[in-house]
């Protein structure tokens, strides 16, 4: 089958003359994908940032290789793995940052998880509920690099704004919380960053932050008092409602202000500690640097009487109630209510004039204890001041401790050395009406009733009689008087018909036609008429002017 | 047959790889072309076993960002995902098609990879000159080039999809980098499996008549 002449017919293949390459150019291809791929990878791993790791509580909607870190909405990092801490504990989560943002990893660099949050003051994170959660990134200030931080649990409050923080002390949060509104006059100026006990445990500092501008309002004289709910304080001084706003009366918040009274004051320095008020008339009251005790004795129930009630002089108030007891008298062996009052005298000096103010304010506030004790003793023994428990409000039963001068009261036996000073006090208010009143009814409980009941009877039937015989002598008059009038009747008839008769005389005489009285008659009634006319035109004018009653006539204006 | 003319080259002839019609070299170590139907005719293909070698590498080189990089980038509402082919393997075995996980990491994964392996496998061993089991080379070689194209699967539904899911504000798919590189190896191994002489294989078989390739 494979003969030679066979082969032989086997057509000749063409000839073309090409110089052949000893490496082919297809290895261009390799070598292009091998530039493209390393090229890739240089790119990648250029752009390629640091991992770092974040400690979280939870892996509330993390997700490797979805859950983006997000500063300012850009995405600086993709988390890589979520895996469980060592301990089981926690959740570290690992994650790539973006190499441009890699600077961003220092130390105070604040990582938290952002999901949706419906708070009263707002809603939160609401695109997250589209595009799932993320990690919230705040840079930090620090030159110190990390690459290991702990997620916060709350998205930090406040995010790079201007304004300035300070700390404040109170006893106990209350309904406070991270996130609740800081108020001045009303306005939303800030919130509450964050709030830890104190060491001991015995406080709490809260720390908030008060945002620029109105940081500026914050002076060494401000007053921060807890402006959450409603404060309803009901006192001698009677109801008082407070809220800041709706949001704060639901969800609590925080308000302050600084008292009018004090001269305005520099902004405080940022992180000065001021203490929480309970409420704003806690926090607004006027500090009284100076007090003076004094104790009353009272022979009435001080029921409503309450520490911190008012106390007054002629209805100023000048200090209050500090203190309501028992005192026991071992002579008598009886119990006296015994009240502690404060006076301030500051207050009373602030009552009066300025110019006062200056020229004895001094002297009353600054008196030495004997001049002191001497002026007080001048107004109790002479003058009669006197201490008197007054009703505040009828509604509540509040009562207040009312001072007033008594001149006619009896003076009173007091040791004067005592301390604290025991002031005079009179029967007061409700008690003295009390009094009165009980007074009246022992009256009315005395009167003789039955006897005068008797008398008046008797006086009843008397009457009676008397009017009986009232009735007779009327009768009487009536059978003897009628006829007799009658006559009188026709007399007087008689007698008008001839003055009749008189007058129409006197009329002819008068009016007749040489008479000058019809003359004088007609100019009178001229003079009349004229009169009228100028009544009317009088009355015309007051009609449109009324006020020329009060004011006069005015010139009429064209 | 006969054993001095197992193979046309042996016999100093060349056959048309189109119209398998047998011509004569008129001038041996130059190209020529088939009388009948003009196809150029070489006793082996030229660097053969060079160019596949060439092609396999780029194809191995474009493999690796073929499979890091992401192939298909979904943005849906507001989030955007990109997705590898492992991923979409992963994802698809998750969620519980695991036989689709299958056909995709055989077709996406195991098949490029395969063909490579395969097509490696081939040149070595013709390089080395290996004479045993050349039926199975052979049929090794016509696996490959008939399951060439089928990897472009995933290419394909790339396309498909990009173009079907354009939900603007709300779904929209858009092709990754790593496609590209994934067609690449694709168009890389089919060509590679073109340019590899099958007739290689079976040259060392008979050894004693050789120095045309």
């Amino acid at each position: 089958m494979a003969d030679e002449p066979q082969l032989d017919n086997v057509p000749e293949a063409t000839v073309v003359r090409r110089k052949r390459l000893r490496f082919s150019v297809i290895w261009i291809i390799p070598v292009l994908a091998a530039a493209v791929a390393i090229g890739l990878a240089i790119q990648r791993a250029r752009s390629e940032g640091p991992v770092i790791t974040i400690t979280l509580k939870s892996a509330g909607g993390i997700e490797a290789g979805k859950t983006f870190i997000k500063y300012k909405d850009v995405r600086i990092g993709l988390v890589t793995a979520v895996e469980l801490s060592e301990d089981f504990s926690k959740v570290v989560v690992k994650a790539k940052i973006a190499k441009h943002s890699a600077g961003l990893m220092v130390e105070d660099a604040k990582f938290w998880v952002v999901q949706p949050r419906i708070s009263l003051e707002g809603i939160s994170g609401l695109n997250t509920l589209l595009s799932g959660n993320y990690i919230g990134f705040q840079a930090g200030k620090s030159l110190e690099e990390q690459s290991a931080f702990t997620g916060l649990d709350e998205p930090p409050t406040v995010l790079d704004q201007p304004g300035r923080r300070f700390v404040l002390k109170a006893r106990n949060l209350g309904s406070l919380g991270v996130g609740d509104p800081v108020y001045y006059r009303g306005i939303l100026v800030g919130q509450v960053a964050a709030y830890n006990l104190v060491a001991e445990g015995k406080s709490v500092e809260i720390t908030i932050f008060v945002d620029s501008p109105y940081d500026k309002y914050v002076t060494a004289e401000t007053r921060f008092w807890n402006a959450s709910g409603i404060d309803i304080s009901v006192g001698a001084d009677g109801v008082d409602i407070r809220t800041e706003s709706l949001a704060a009366l639901v969800a609590g918040g925080m308000a302050f202000d600084s008292p009018d009274y004090l001269p305005p004051a520099e902004p405080a320095a940022a992180n000065t500690a001021f203490p929480l008020y309970r409420n704003r008339a806690i926090a607004m009251k006027q500090p009284d640097p100076i007090e003076r005790r004094f104790v009353l004795y009272f022979n009435e129930s001080v029921r409503g009487l309450s520490v911190g009630a008012p106390v007054t002089l002629y209805g100023l108030r000048v200090g209050e109630v500090a203190e309501v007891g028992l005192h026991y008298d071992a002579a008598k062996h009886t119990f006296r209510p015994r009240v502690l009052v404060t006076f301030f005298p500051d207050q009373v000096v602030g009552r009066m004039t300025a110019k006062q103010q200056v020229t004895n304010g001094k002297e009353l506030t600054t008196y030495s204890k004997e001049a002191r004790l001497s002026l007080l003793r001048q107004n109790v023994e002479e003058r009669g001041l006197r201490g008197q428990l007054k009703t505040g409000s009828y509604l509540t039963g509040e009562l207040y401790v009312a001072f007033e001068y008594f001149p006619d009261a009896p003076k009173p036996k007091l040791d004067w050395s005592r301390d604290p000073l025991e002031l005079p006090v009179v029967a007061g208010g409700f008690a003295n009406i009390e009094a009165k009143l009980s007074s009246i009814l022992t009256k009315v409980d005395n009167m003789p009733l039955n006897a005068i009941g008797t008398e008046v009877k008797d006086a009843l039937a008397s009457l009676n009689q008397t009017l009986k015989e009232a009735d007779k002598l009327v009768r009487n008059v009536d059978a003897q008087l009628v006829p007799e009038g009658t006559k009188t009747l026709e007399e007087m008839r008689r007698a008008m018909s001839s003055a009749d008769r008189v007058l129409k005389n006197t009329d002819a005489t008068l009016f007749g036609k040489d008479s000058p009285a019809p003359q004088d008659l007609r100019d009178t009634l001229q003079e009349v008429t004229r009169a009228a006319r100028s009544v009317r035109i009088l009355v015309d004018y007051l009609e449109r002017h009324p006020e020329m009653l009060i004011r006069g006539k005015t010139e009429e204006k064209p | 047959m006969t054993a001095t003319a197992a193979t046309a080259a042996q016999a100093g002839l060349m056959s048309c790889e189109a119209c398998q019609m047998l011509s004569r070299p008129a001038e041996p170590g130059h190209p020529a072309y088939c009388r009948r139907c003009g196809e150029e005719l070489e006793f082996r293909h030229h660097g053969s076993i060079q160019k596949t070698w060439a092609l396999i590498i780029a194809a191995a080189i474009c493999y690796v960002p073929a499979n890091l990089l992401p192939v298909m980038n979904t943005s849906r509402l507001g989030t955007s995902e990109a997705d590898t082919i492992l991923q979409g393997v992963e994802f698809l075995y998750a969620s519980g098609s695991w036989p689709l996980a299958l056909v995709v990491l055989i077709a996406s994964v195991m098949i490029p990879i395969g063909k490579l392996i395969a097509l490696g496998y081939l040149l070595v061993t013709v390089q080395r000159g290996s004479v045993t089991s050349n039926h199975e080379r052979t049929r090794l070689y016509r696996l490959v080039e008939i399951i060439g194209r089928w990897s472009m699967l995933d290419v394909f539904v790339v396309t498909f999809t990009v173009a079907m899911v354009q939900l603007q504000p709300l779904m929209s798919v858009a092709p990754g980098p790593g496609v590209l590189f994934f067609a690449a190896v694709v168009v890389l191994t089919m060509l590679a499996a073109e340019i590899f002489d099958p007739r290689l294989i079976w040259d060392s078989a008979y050894p004693h008549q050789n120095g045309h390739g």
